[in-house]
């Protein structure tokens, strides 16, 4: 089942201040419609008047992403924030390999001794290392 | 009043010269020397790093091929094959592995690995019967060739 790893938005912006308009017209006009299509992530709006707007994505691996939204119209901020919501918090990166696993070998992996004779190896009461 | 140009005493200052210096010096931290801290000797290096790091992708697919088949050939001269014989003789019995899984199953698989090794021997030994017996021995389980439909 597909867990959403998107944990929190916070969103800071000033009621008065010039370019956080988008960001007032996105959280009257657009902030229920994302919050009803997403239910698994929870909107948080606080005003901090003096700062430039901003979004603030926690992760649920603890990543927190800021964004500004200052002078973005309001479908600029849900397709920002739709965007936030399909990562997962992992850092963007190059990665260096497509694959990972935790258990790359099955039979054991090589080691100078795999493909010698046991006799020079095994210790018991009536083996002897040579 | 409708202004198309602004006054002649009227000048721009640029004023995020930092952040326009900062987005080159940014890929020059590692390096050494003055080149890490200055911007006219850093442009250059870094335009630099940027072709090499183009350029050098074309030559990562060579190396790591090269690495690989160094691998099979050390573990297939540890099962008494060499690297010529090994490969031809598991493509003759339609065993398509590239390099780079058989490397990761020297690595990872040794048994595996092992066994493969004992196939090719033996396409070997069922090649050089073939050849040189002519005729009266049955043909070998390992040199039939299977054709698939798709």
């Amino acid at each position: 089942r597909y867990v959403r790893q998107l944990q929190r938005l916070q969103f800071l912006f000033s009621p008065t201040a010039a370019d956080a308009r988008g960001a007032r017209q996105f959280v009257e006009e657009a902030a229920q419609d994302f919050a009803r299509q997403h239910p698994d992530v929870v909107l948080y709006v606080s005003p901090c008047s003096g700062t430039a707007p901003l979004v603030r994505a926690e992760y649920l691996n603890g990543t927190v992403r800021e964004e500004l939204i200052a002078s973005k119209t309001s479908e600029e901020i849900v397709q920002l924030i739709t965007k936030l919501a399909n990562q997962s918090g992992l850092d963007i990166i190059r990665i260096r390999k497509p694959f990972h696993t935790d258990n790359p070998s099955v039979q054991g992996q090589w080691h100078p001794l795999t493909n010698k004779p046991s006799i020079l190896t095994v210790q018991g009461p009536r083996l002897q290392p040579q | 009043m409708v202004v198309l140009s602004a006054a002649r005493w009227l000048r721009s200052r640029l004023t995020d010269r930092f952040w326009r210096v900062q987005e080159v010096l940014k890929y020059a931290r590692h390096f050494r020397g003055r080149k890490n801290r200055c911007y006219k000797l850093a442009v250059r290096s870094v335009r630099r790093a940027f072709v090499r790091s183009t350029k050098a992708r074309r030559e990562k697919k060579r190396f790591l091929r090269a690495l690989w088949i160094t691998r099979i050939e050390a573990a297939s001269l540890e099962h008494g094959l060499k690297y010529p014989a090994f490969i031809s003789y598991l493509v003759k019995s339609q065993v398509e592995l590239n390099r780079k899984v058989l490397a990761d199953l020297a690595i990872y698989e040794p048994k595996t690995f092992k066994s493969l090794a004992a196939l090719a021997h033996r396409r070997r030994q069922e090649g050089f019967l073939a050849a040189l017996g002519d005729g009266k021995e049955p043909e070998g389980i390992f040199s039939r060739i299977v054709r698939h439909h798709y």
